[in-house]
This record gives structure tokens, C-alpha cells and sequence, in this order.
């Protein structure tokens, strides 16, 4: 088993949407082997998502935490956690519950320490007054790949589950978020929002909104939103999805023209208590924030197939123009 | 034969924020207050239950038994009742000020349901009239399972937590006789057991709650298995997330998930409780095998250089270890009792654990895991 290290700043930054506005947001970057007097530069560059954490079943994760302050809001010197969202019989103390252990103040660092033993698709967030941090934007994707993958006897060959008919070719996350601008501009003028007022105008696919969400990942012109949604394959190959809901919102995504086969929900293989197979076949799943899904497709004829939101208000920017959480899959 | 009699009354709900909502809710007796949730109710498979209402309230009131078959009022089935020709209730009612109705039905499925109003149901089951009905095995005393032996529904102890919104523009409404659109709704509180956070964690009928009855701090030791009961009271979908491990679904509105020996139980790390449905779940927290003997492979900070009880309070014992307690420091509160262990359980569409828009606060409580327990700790009553 391998020894995963990492260290993630905490700090502030700034998203493009396609209407052309700039939002404010909090979140984490990735500042593992950055030499000590450097990290400072990566203040006010924090990304949506947050960096994709990876490790194999097995691995010995360290995750340190540096809470590098908020360049554009000096005032505010909130700590900050990493919660592994599903992570199963978790001490409080590597939980990031501030009420519940430990939370990491400016200029600190602390240690998160896990073992991951379930393979499957998880979430991470800061959980200090997790309404604020989460809408912030201090959310990013979480992927534990099973050990079927180092068996010599499947070399090469990728899984989500220990299960050979977890079999795919290619990934694709699809990490759902809503954005209210109104929290965001209040929040870089030092001023408060009452939560219950919540109403969001931008719907995001991986911290972008469509058409944003076709462009590839080292877009210059959205430098902080590093993940493409774009899903490209070739004619017979499997791809699998990985859906995560960090919003606040329940969400319907659709797909046009092709069958997803649910595999997995929550990083569990969908298995009854005797190992039942009660994996299913739909167009459409429904994820509820928290919630994660793993479902594999087999593109079996070239062509584009449009990913949306069937609740088709949300596929739009700003309630105006079409966009928002949509995407296509590119079968070549 | 049970016999159960309860009283529709109204009443003032108390908000941790300092708000007093009026509201509407069943009460066990003539001279006992109103409460959010109603009481359990709580029976056998097979007995034959009556409920008797008698309505303190100006309006007529009823109750609905959803999941239960043939429920009747005077040897007749219930049935909906019109006024000029409109709909008025799905079931026969209690006429107002002191109007009295009784149901019988026979327990027939075990499982979680809900009771509430039928009667403007749009209204008074947001104004709170809404409780819990659980049916329990015929072998519960010998199996103590959910389901029965041989369903694999074992359980240590056991929860019931009834989750719902308040709109206080509806409540004041109706205090004052106004009219109110529905189509407006917009909740600013969350409740669990008929409180917000933090009430949910202070214990079962403190005096200060005196229409809150009930608790939703779920306690258990390492291994035990723990059941949850969720039911929807509300009309939104609310995420519930338990900290500590997935929970097994294995039974959604009193129906065993499981056809003949095909299992279709699942695990989940966030159940979406939707609104009138029920969810039985499994709870187990076995730890990670950390103990002073075989240390943590991290090393714990100067605790003076973290952040520590932020609102002036933690639950921490300041100790990575199940039963020891550290050192918090000094001018920060713990309610740490023994080294016990908190783990959050919430609704994850954040803004409902804020109190107004104000965190923490809402659907929110704590699963706590002590080394030990009396056992009578967690037995649903």
C-alpha cells in the first residue's frame, strides 16, 4: 500500500461565469511540495472545484491543511476543516466537525490522517459553518479506486467497485453545485445574507456553467475552474460517470439517447444484504445534496448526446440565456 | 385492543433563537399541552388500535393513518367528507370545539408510519399536527428486530426522528384569522422531533420545552447496531447525512426491502427523506481500533494553536481516544461528558441548519458513541 501525502491551502479567489460576471469565492489549492516561503503566493487562488483527491483502498492518506487567509477579506480570519463526506467510522478528530473536534486557524497547519477500505466516488468540504464554506465554494471532488486493479490478473484493466462488472474505460465527474451571486457579493462587501432567502442563478457542471463546461481544462479564460465536463469516447467503450451533488438543491440529470447501468451510490456497490445485484438501468438519476452516484454507459453510436438538468430552469445563465448545467458526450 | 386517546390543541413552540410560534399539534391527554411532534404511538402487529380525537380547536380536524388498510369510524371505512359539494378532509372529522371521532384499524404490517390531519391538510399539518406510528413484530419481545425474526432488522437500540419546516408567516396567520398563500411557503426553521438546533440535543422533556418533548440525540455504543427511523412531515426533501457511516435502508414506508429472500436493502452515506414517507435504517459505528495503546499515526497539535469551541462551547473531550479526555483550553466549555464521541447528523441542504439564516442551528443534531451505556438508554416509548 502506498503512502498518499498532500497539503491543501485554504484561501480565497475569483470564478468567471459565461455571462461574463466574476464571483468571489473561498476554497482550497493544491500546495503539496511547495517550499514553505513560497506558499504565500497561492493566497487568493483558490479553485472551484477544489483539487481532485485520489488514493487507492488501502493507501495511507496524510492531508495537511494550511489556512492560508483571505487575501480580499483580511478582516475575516475564519478557520477552516477538511470533512471526508461517507468516510465510514471516522474518529472525530480527523472528522472536521468544528463543534465536534479540531478546526485550523490562520497561518496553522493540521493533519488529517485516513485509510480509505471502501472503493467509490465521496466528496470533501470544509465544515466551518458549513452554509457559508460550502456555497463559498470550499468543495471538491473525492475518488477511492478499488485493489481489483492491482491484481496481475486485471493489469491495465480500470474498476469502480471490486467487481469485474464495474469494468469501464474512460471517467467523467459530473459535480453538481448551484451558485447565488447575491451570497458571493455580499460576502466580499463584509456583509451578512440570510440563508432562508436562498435562490441561485447559476447552475454549475464541475464549478462551470455551460457552455463553459465543454471547454477543456486548461482554458486560459477560467484559470480557477480547472474541470472540464466535456465526455468524449470512442464507439464501444464504457465510460463511467461520477455524479456528486454538493449543492444545496436536489437535482434531475438527464441523458438524450443513451442508458446509464447504476452501479454504485454513495461509494457503495448497489448490493443487497446478501450481495443481491440491485445495480438498475435508467436515462435520468436523481441526486440529493450529499449524495453521490456511480453509473456506467456504453456508447454504441457515434454521435453527441446532450447531459442536462431536466429541471430545465437550471439550465440556464442567470435565468436568461441557455447554459448552466449542461454538457454533451462525444461518441467518435 | 389498544386504546389510544389524543387531543388536537394548540400551543407555543419555542425556537433556540428566542422566537414563540404558535402552532397547532396533538396532545396525550385533556390537561397536557400540545406537542410537535405528536405522541408515539406505538403497537403490535395484528392488534386491533382505536384512536380517539376529541377536537379543542375552531376548525373541524381528522386524522389520516397513510400505510394503514381499511381504517374505519363507527364500523364504517373512513371516507372523504365535502362541504357544498368541495372537499374538506380525506377522512371523517372531529366536529370543532370539542367534536370527538374514533378510528379503528388493525396493525397489519409492522414498520414506521406517519399520522397527521386530513382535514386542510395544506394547513394544519404545517401547523404541526403530525406524529409517529410505529408497529413492532409479533416476536419483537424475542427477536427484537423491526421486521420480525429472519428479516435481518436486528437492532441495540432505536430512534424515531420526524423531520419538517415552519413557515412562521402561516402560524401567525392563523393565530391572528388571517388568510395565508400556500403558494407563498417559504420555511425559516427546520425542526427535528418538533425542535432546531441546538434544542435537538437537550434531553426529552426538559421543562423549558414544554410542547418539544422529544430528543434527537442518537446514543450507542461501538458495534451496536442502532436503528434509525426517519419519517417526512414536511413538504420539501431534506438530505439527512449521519457523520460516523453510511446507514442500511432496509425498509421505506413500513415495507420490508426485501421480496421473499431477495434483499434490496441498501447502504447510503445521505438518505432523501421525502415528504409523508418513512425510512428504517441501521446505524453501526465500530471505529477505527485507535486506543492509547495503539496510538493515532498523526500527531495531536498544541491545542492552543487551533481552533477550539469557535461559539465559546465544545463537544470535544480534547482527546483522540474513545473514553479519555484531554486538556481543552482554558476559557472554552466542554460538554463532553466521558471521552464520548460526537459525529453530526444534518440536513446537507445547509441552509436548513441555520435557525432564521442564522448557523448552527435547524435539522441538526449529534449521534454520539459512548464506551458505555445503561440500557435503557435509547428504548422508544
Amino acid at each position: 500500500m502506498a503512502v498518499v501525502r498532500k497539503r491543501y491551502g485554504a484561501t480565497d479567489g475569483w470564478i468567471n461565469m459565461p455571462d461574463g460576471t466574476k464571483h468571489y469565492i473561498f476554497g482550497f489549492c493544491d500546495i503539496t511540495g511547495v517550499p514553505e516561503n513560497e506558499i504565500f503566493e497561492y493566497r487568493g487562488k483558490a479553485t472551484l472545484l477544489a483539487p481532485l483527491l485520489e488514493a487507492y483502498e488501502g493507501d495511507e492518506v496524510y492531508l495537511t491543511l494550511t489556512n492560508l487567509g483571505f487575501p480580499e477579506r483580511p478582516d475575516l480570519d475564519d478557520t477552516h476543516t477538511i470533512h471526508w463526506h461517507g468516510f465510514p467510522n471516522q474518529i472525530p478528530l480527523w472528522d472536521g466537525v468544528p463543534e465536534a473536534s479540531i478546526s485550523v486557524p490562520v497561518a496553522r497547519d493540521f493533519e488529517y490522517y485516513y485509510k480509505p477500505l471502501d472503493p467509490g466516488t465521496y466528496m470533501y468540504h470544509c465544515h466551518f459553518e458549513p452554509v457559508e464554506h460550502i456555497q463559498m465554494g470550499m468543495i471538491g471532488p473525492l475518488i477511492v479506486r478499488p485493489l481489483i486493479e492491482k491484481d496481475p490478473d486485471y493489469s491495465g484493466r480500470k474498476f469502480a467497485y471490486n467487481n469485474i462488472s464495474t469494468e469501464y474505460d474512460r471517467e467523467v465527474l459530473i459535480f453538481l453545485t448551484e451558485l447565488d451571486a447575491r451570497v458571493h457579493d455580499l460576502i466580499v462587501n463584509v456583509q451578512g445574507f440570510d440563508w432562508t432567502e436562498y435562490s441561485p442563478q447559476y447552475y454549475l457542471l464541475n464549478g462551470r456553467s455551460y457552455p463553459d463546461t465543454v471547454k477543456s481544462a486548461d482554458n486560459p479564460n477560467l484559470p480557477f475552474q480547472p474541470f472540464s465536463s466535456l465526455i468524449t469516447a470512442y464507439r464501444g467503450e464504457r465510460v463511467l460517470l461520477r455524479f456528486v451533488n454538493l449543492g444545496f438543491q436536489d437535482h434531475n440529470i438527464q441523458i438524450l439517447g443513451i442508458n446509464l447501468k447504476v452501479v454504485g451510490r454513495d461509494a457503495k456497490e448497489l448490493q443487497g444484504f446478501h450481495g443481491e445485484d440491485i445495480s438498475y438501468l435508467t436515462n435520468t438519476v436523481f441526486i440529493a445534496p450529499g449524495q453521490t452516484i456511480d453509473a456506467i454507459f456504453t456508447a454504441s453510436s457515434p454521435g453527441k448526446y446532450p447531459l442536462y438538468n431536466r429541471s430545465h430552469h437550471k439550465n440556464t445563465i442567470n435565468g436568461t440565456t441557455f447554459g448552466g448545467m449542461v454538457t454533451e458526450i462525444n461518441i467518435l | 385492543m389498544v386504546n389510544i386517546d389524543l387531543w388536537a390543541k394548540d400551543g407555543y413552540l419555542s425556537t433556540p433563537n428566542g422566537n414563540s410560534i404558535y402552532f397547532w399539534g396533538f396532545a396525550k391527554g385533556e390537561n397536557l399541552p400540545a406537542q410537535l411532534p405528536g405522541p408515539h404511538i406505538i403497537v403490535k402487529h395484528g392488534e386491533t388500535v382505536t384512536v380517539n380525537l376529541t377536537n379543542t380547536l375552531p376548525e373541524p380536524v381528522s386524522i389520516s393513518f397513510p400505510g394503514q388498510a381499511e381504517v374505519t369510524v363507527n364500523g364504517s371505512p373512513v371516507e372523504p367528507q365535502y362541504v357544498n359539494g368541495r372537499l374538506l378532509s380525506f377522512v371523517n372529522y372531529a366536529t370543532p370545539n370539542g367534536g370527538t371521532v374514533s378510528y379503528t384499524f388493525t396493525a397489519s404490517y409492522p414498520g414506521t408510519y406517519i399520522y397527521e390531519s386530513g382535514t386542510n391538510p395544506h394547513k394544519q399539518v404545517a401547523m404541526g399536527l403530525y406524529g409517529g406510528l410505529v408497529i413492532r413484530p409479533t416476536d419483537y419481545e424475542v427477536s427484537k428486530t423491526a421486521y420480525g425474526a429472519g428479516t435481518d432488522t436486528e437492532f441495540d437500540r432505536e430512534y424515531l426522528l420526524i423531520v419538517g419546516e415552519i413557515d412562521p408567516d402561516l402560524h401567525q396567520a392563523v393565530e391572528e384569522g388571517k388568510p395565508y398563500l400556500v403558494s407563498k411557503y417559504l420555511p425559516r426553521y427546520w425542526t427535528m422531533n418538533g425542535r432546531c438546533a441546538p434544542d435537538t440535543m437537550f434531553k426529552d422533556g426538559v421543562e423549558y420545552l414544554p410542547h418539544q418533548p422529544y430528543d434527537s440525540m442518537i446514543m450507542a455504543e461501538p458495534g451496536e447496531k442502532v436503528l434509525l427511523r426517519y419519517i417526512g412531515a414536511g413538504i420539501d426533501i431534506h438530505p439527512l447525512h449521519p457523520h460516523g457511516n453510511h446507514t442500511r435502508v432496509i425498509a421505506m414506508d413500513g415495507r420490508l426491502l426485501r421480496n421473499n429472500t431477495f434483499d434490496r436493502s441498501f447502504q447510503r452515506f445521505t438518505v432523501a427523506v421525502k415528504p409523508g414517507q418513512t425510512y428504517d435504517q441501521i446505524f453501526q459505528w465500530t471505529g477505527l481500533g485507535y486506543t492509547p495503546d495503539n496510538p493515532i499515526p498523526t500527531i495531536l497539535p498544541n491545542l492552543r494553536n487551533m481552533g477550539i469551541g469557535a461559539a465559546g462551547w465544545t463537544m470535544w473531550s480534547g482527546s483522540p481516544y474513545l473514553g479519555v479526555k484531554g486538556d481543552i483550553p482554558v476559557g472554552v466549555v466542554s460538554f463532553n461528558e466521558t471521552g464520548e464521541y460526537y459525529f453530526m447528523l444534518h440536513s446537507h441542504s445547509e441552509y436548513q441548519i441555520t435557525n432564521w439564516g442564522e448557523f448552527p442551528g435547524g435539522m441538526m443534531t449529534m449521534i454520539s458513541i459512548f464506551p458505555s451505556l445503561p440500557e435503557d438508554v435509547g428504548v422508544l416509548k
